[in-house]
């Protein structure tokens, strides 16, 4: 290579460099981007983001500035929603957020018209005593408009607002740049499927030495909503940061967190977690009334869990740090997630068992994928036996121990010990939740059913089922029951509707007259009547996430129908079944014909909690498949 | 006399031993009120002292006992506030089931937040609320407050019974006001509720109501408002953020709402006179020219909504809209009427209760009313009405938000009342022409096009805005009766111009028949079951309402598949009745194909409570015919 190819090769470099940055500049709106009427990559976005740049400073003094610039690409009306733009922002301090270089540029006869904010399309809303919103609305915008946008936030605190590249639109370039003293030690983690460059330089700020990193990625799809996803910004492609230490050589150095250990730690050590735990004094009297009788390790802790459940009620409020602390919420009744539970784990231990409590992230916070104190939102307590753990949440009145309200079933939890070290404890229920029925009918002449159904209901069955039905009158919920399913109820019971362990059970007589079609004077019939699943859940064509059951589960139906005098069975749905691979899950449907009756036993079995997306499609098979042959019908015709 | 000491020393006693505790206990309602309630309004009573024309003090006090979760929507502990309403106190006490006091609240440890709601970007209205958690149930509610405005122009409406599922023990209205400032009332549903006027003078008027018994929700029951006892109320001579009214009659309130709140906000800058002059062009024709103001408004603005102190009344100026693209109905609306100004073509601000359901404007109470606001374009003898907050709508469109009401259209030289647009039932209309195909596995392939047209062209027209995904999911949906559809080509035409919105959409489905040994069995309607699932409600109490015709029309091919014939097949089927006229009808032609014809036409109405089986069981018939199948038999 020449020295003349070189330098030819450097300023192509330099050009295309160049070009490139330009593109992710404020003030930069061609024509031709305006002129665009879809999005070159998906036609249906309403909008895009053309580049979503953020930024954060941290200053040696520990307070933090950030930064971000955004450029926005309206294409439909629908897409107007992104011309508002709202920032939370700490009560009192408004002023610190700045918004500048705002525009909306527009193509008007061929020649780029921008029309810039005004004071008057900015807002601050006071929302509540914790935090405010700064709102911006943006002017004059159209079809076809570009919007962009600068703002900055002052005097934040030492801390780094979570980055999200992805959006519910597609984004084009997301970048997003930390300058953070070598003093301060910031933890990040990633998540989402789309994984950023990362680029890192050494700054200065202000004399002592930084390292700037650059953290971007390029042409991310929009986000889409699916069902039975657990929360969808597990999925989303992101990063986070967590102040992990302060380290100056020679004065001090303090690990927050890090590892989970730490974080374990740290929240261990907090006053309103550690210290409340250890206080027993205030319920002490009571207790020993409650623990009396009780032998064995399962007596008492079924006896200490019913007694917070039925004496503290949950105020709604999760955290895994005291509010008002163990003692008040005893004394008032009520408490957050914290209060509750680590008071439970306190009455176990005092009843001599070894009990802990075992951090959660909820549903709603997201899967704990890194170790940092945010990673949590919630805490449930543990008891060690020979059999394993032994998972426990008071803040469900009708959770069982190892049936803990869905909210906290989220992949992993971290358990904590009194030493302060802790591990991981799996969440995701193993065992089957079942649900049994039994069912006997007759057919008469005229197609009129009348029967009898039997439903016991197991573990997470029967938590819902108590849920639902708590508060509602019994009048209330036969009179929907009766509704979706075209019959008649009489001499309907329940039993064990507050006995947790016991399986909730309810039993029916029926009446129906719609159940059979008689066409043609014969008679046509779904076997399972309203037991029958008549449409697949998974209607979706391809699936990006998994697909989250919550619990693995299993269904039972034993079925035996009485036909009228007079006719007979012309067909009948023959014995068939469904296994999916891996042992996820299986159906059988049996049949058996005897003498005018029919007697039928049918099961439909999901063994994991979750299922990848790539096991969508079998799933959706298997349903399928399964659907097809509840829904095959019983012909009965004239002897 | 020895007797009535004893009485007299035995109620002081009492008082003086329960001066700790409540008068409330949960254990003395009487059992007809707990029945179908969530929760028992003890004592909802409201003062209202109007002093002038610009200061109001309303004192509320609510006592309330809650019997499960879903009656804690009942106690309805909080009040709104702005720059010119402010709450003087707030507290509650709360009792146990004994009436023991438990706990109380001060005002301080109310929650205070900002009361916007999800299509308020911003608003200065915020709301003081009770976040009370309970430790078990019954337990009691002490609420009281009291705040103080200058805005006289509203006086709160006062419901006797507040909602479904909950009763009231005690109600009692007390207002007071000068004499000279022209105040009015108007009574509703008062007669099945024995409501006691107790005073009723040129300065006080009062009532009490005892025991009134909670009330179920029934489906296609008329709003709660139209059902249950309420008061509105009024002044003549009254008072709005800064600016005092009067107005005797809707003349006087025309002419008030147009010098005081309207006056001075549709000024236009030059540029934009012209550019609208200039899009208008030769034409001549009013409604033609409004046609192209409309389209140039939808194009350039957004609906936003803030709402700042007057604000909330008076629209923004045309000339900010005109600058910043966006605005609520009022600015949107003005900004059109400045425009229309602009190329001689008047227009009137419309003040309506926006709403699928449809309510009225009170034509004979004079006050400030509405939620929404329209515009009113005269044609004829006639009006055209636009929804200027609509980037979508065709012109003059009403849908079902602003249809077939009374409204008010506020002329300079005086208000009227006006009905809106009415869309018959026969022109609400769908039209299906399709064909589909049944292979000898019982799959299923076809298309089909959907025209949709007068009230059905609003729900169907949104189809168009949806993402693909969500695109899939409302056909899904939508052809639910069709287990494991798959999508093919989906194409739309929205024709603005004769407002008709068609949708031509490919299907395909496994298994839609079910094979059972050598028979193919399925509905012959695939495309067009009917969907409304009508309860049954045992001793239904409230009369029903259809508020929106129909009529749907299909006409659709089937191809049956080769080597099968065909055992069964529905017999045609009518059924005329005051609700409406159904009609099928199936016919046979050559080399296995057959013809399907369904029309079912719904007439709008109000029906009493009795009636309301009869219609479910027309309702039932319609949809076990739509049901009614085909049986194939392999040769």
């Amino acid at each position: 290579m020449t020295f003349r190819t070189i330098i030819i090769s450097i300023v192509l470099i330099l050009i295309s460099i160049n070009t490139k940055a330009q593109n992710y500049e404020l003030g930069k709106v061609t024509i031709a981007e305006l002129e665009e009427k879809v999005h070159p990559r998906d036609s249906s976005a309403a909008a895009a983001m053309l580049f979503n740049k953020g930024q954060v400073i941290i200053y040696d003094q520990g307070y933090s500035e950030s930064f971000m610039q955004v450029k926005i690409k309206v294409y439909k009306k629908e897409g107007y929603y992104w011309s508002n733009f709202q920032l939370g922002v700490q009560p009192g301090k408004e002023y610190n957020v700045i918004i500048t270089d705002a525009y909306t540029y527009n193509l008007v006869g061929g020649k780029i018209v921008k029309t810039n904010l005004k004071p008057e399309g900015e807002f601050i809303e006071k929302t509540n005593q914790y935090y405010w919103n700064k709102k911006i609305v943006m002017p004059d915008v159209r079809e076809g408009s570009i919007i962009e946008f600068h703002c900055k936030v002052y005097g934040e605190p030492l801390y780094i607002r979570d980055w999200s590249f992805q959006k519910s639109i597609p984004v084009n370039y997301s970048e997003f740049k930390t300058t953070i003293p070598d003093k301060f030690i910031f933890k990040k983690s990633f998540k989402g499927f789309f994984v950023p460059k990362v680029k890192s330089v050494t700054a200065k700020t202000y004399g002592t030495t930084a390292m700037e990193t650059t953290y971007s990625e390029e042409n991310l799809p929009a986000m889409k909503e699916e069902s039975f996803v657990n929360n969808i910004n597990n999925y989303t492609s992101g990063v986070s940061f967590e102040m992990e230490g302060i380290n100056v050589p020679g004065i001090f150095s303090k690990s927050l967190s890090g590892d989970w250990n730490s974080v374990t730690k740290t929240i261990y050590e907090m006053e309103k977690f550690g210290l409340e735990l250890k206080k027993t004094s205030y319920f002490e009297d009571d207790l020993k009334q409650i623990i009396l009788e009780k032998k064995s390790s399962d007596e008492k802790i079924t006896a200490i869990l019913n007694y917070v459940q039925t004496n503290i009620k949950w105020n709604g409020y999760n955290s895994y740090a005291c509010n008002e602390g163990v003692r008040k919420a005893y004394q008032q009744k009520k408490g957050n997630t914290a209060e509750i539970n680590l008071m439970l784990t306190a009455m176990l231990r005092y009843a001599g068992l070894t009990a802990n409590p075992v951090l959660v992230s909820t549903r709603e916070n997201g899967i704990a994928l890194f170790p940092n104190l945010a990673a949590f939102n919630y805490v449930i307590a543990a008891v060690e036996t020979p059999n394993g753990n032994v998972l426990l949440d008071a803040t469900d009145k009708f959770s069982m121990p190892n049936v803990l309200p869905l909210r906290a079933i989220n992949w992993h939890g971290r358990l904590i010990r009194k030493s302060g070290s802790s591990e991981e404890v799996d969440l995701i229920p193993k065992k089957l939740s079942e649900s049994i029925t039994s069912m006997s009918y007759v057919i008469n002449q005229d197609g009129q059913i009348s029967g009898k159904a039997r439903k016991q209901m197991y573990d997470h069955n029967a938590v819902k089922f108590r849920n639902d039905s708590d508060g509602v009158k019994q009048d209330e919920y036969l009179e929907k029951c009766e509704n979706t399913n075209t019959i008649e109820i009489s001499d309907y019971s329940r039993t064990n509707e507050k006995e947790t362990l016991l399986p909730a059970v309810e039993t029916f007589s029926f009446a129906g007259k719609d159940l059979v079609e008689i066409i043609a004077g014969k008679m046509y019939l779904n076997p399972m009547l309203f037991f029958a699943k008549s449409s697949n859940p998974f209607i979706q064509e391809n699936r990006e996430y998994p697909v989250d059951f919550g619990f693995p589960f299993s269904e039972r139906y034993t079925i035996n129908i009485q036909i009228p005098d007079g006719f007979e069975v012309e067909s009948f749905p023959a014995t068939s079944g469904v296994n999916m691979q891996d042992n996820l899950g299986i159906f059988k449907f049996v049949s058996v014909v005897n003498e005018g009756q029919i007697q039928l036993s049918i099961l439909h079995q999901i063994n994991d909690a979750i299922v990848p997306a790539e096991k969508y499609e079998m799933l959706k098979e298997y349903y399928k498949a399964m659907i097809a042959k509840e829904t095959e019908k019983i012909v009965l015709k004239k002897i | 006399m020895k007797n009535q000491v004893s009485v007299l020393f035995f109620f002081l006693f009492f008082l003086v031993s329960t001066a700790q505790k409540s008068q409330y206990p949960t254990t003395i309602i009487a059992d007809s009120l707990k029945e179908n309630a969530n929760a028992v309004v003890r004592l909802d009573q409201m003062d209202i002292t109007i002093a002038s024309q610009r200061s109001m003090n309303i004192k509320k006090q609510r006592v309330v006992s809650v019997f499960n979760e879903k009656g804690l929507r009942d106690i309805d502990a909080y009040q709104h506030y702005d720059k010119t309403t402010s709450i003087k106190n707030i507290e509650a006490i709360v009792y146990d089931a004994f009436g023991n006091e438990i706990k109380k609240i001060k005002k301080k440890d109310f929650r205070d937040q900002s009361a916007v709601d999800g299509s308020t970007l911003f608003s200065d209205n915020r709301v003081v609320y009770l976040d009370y958690t309970p430790v078990s149930y019954p337990f009691t509610i002490v609420y009281t407050s009291e705040t103080e405005t200058s805005n006289t122009a509203f006086i709160p409406q006062w419901y006797f019974l507040g909602g479904y599922y909950v009763s009231v023990e005690k109600c009692v209205l007390n207002v007071t006001f000068p004499n000279n400032l022209g105040f009015k009332k108007k009574e509703f549903q008062f007669s099945e509720f024995k409501i006691k006027k107790t005073a009723d003078t040129d300065t006080r008027l009062s009532y009490e109501a005892m025991n009134i018994l909670a009330q179920k929700a029934e489906d296609l029951s008329p709003s709660s408002r139209d059902l249950y006892p309420r008061i509105m109320m009024g002044l003549e001579r009254f008072h709005l953020e800064g600016v005092d009214g009067e107005a005797t009659n809707w003349i006087d309130f025309g002419k008030w709402y147009s010098d005081k709140i309207l006056t001075g906000t549709i000024d236009l800058p030059e540029s934009t006179k012209i550019k609208i002059k200039g899009i208008i062009g030769d034409e001549k024709d009013p409604i033609k020219k409004a046609k192209l103001v409309y389209d140039f408004v939808q194009k350039k603005s957004r609906y936003v909504s803030i709402q700042v102190g007057i604000g909330g009344w008076k629209p923004m100026l045309a000339s900010d809209v005109d600058r910043l693209g966006y605005g609520d109905c009022k600015a949107l609306s003005n900004y059109t009427k400045a425009l229309l100004q602009a190329v001689d073509v008047p227009s009137y601000n419309t003040i309506l209760y926006g709403d699928r359901y449809k309510s009225n404007i009170q034509s004979d109470f004079v006050s400030m009313q509405g939620n929404h606001m329209i515009l009113a374009v005269p044609n004829g003898d006639n009006y055209t009405f636009l929804e200027c907050t609509s980037q979508d709508d065709p012109f003059g469109y009403q849908g079902t938000f602003t249809d077939d009401r009374d409204v008010l259209v506020v002329k300079p030289e005086g208000a009227v009342i006006v009905r809106t647009k009415i869309y018959e039932d026969k022109g609400n209309t769908q039209t299906d022409k399709g064909s589909y195909s049944i292979d000898e596995n019982g799959n299923l392939s076809g298309h089909i096009s959907i025209v949709s047209e007068g009230s059905q062209y609003s729900s169907k027209s949104r189809t168009e805005t949806l993402q693909p995904t969500e695109k899939d999911t409302h056909y899904k949906e939508y052809w639910s009766n069709i287990n494991n559809l798959k999508l093919g080509k989906i194409t739309f035409a929205n024709d603005k111009q004769n407002i008709r919105f068609t949708e031509d959409v490919q299907v395909s489905a496994m298994n839609y028949g079910v094979v059972s040994a050598n028979k193919i069995i399925f509905p012959v309607d695939a495309f067009n079951q009917n969907k409304s699932n009508i309860k049954r409600i045992r001793n239904r109490k409230n009369p029903f309402q259809i508020q929106r015709g129909y009529l749907d029309t299909d006409e659709i091919e089937i191809n049956l598949p080769v080597g099968f014939s065909i055992e069964f097949l529905p017999s045609n089927f009518e059924l005329k009745g005051k609700f409406g006229e159904y009609r099928t009808e199936i016919i046979k032609k050559e080399n296995n194909k057959l013809t399907y014809k369904r029309s079912m036409f719904l007439n709008k109405g109000k029906y009493s409570n009795k009636e309301y089986d009869e219609y479910r069981l027309f309702m039932e018939q319609v949809s076990r015919n739509d049901n009614a199948k085909i049986i194939l038999t392999k040769n």
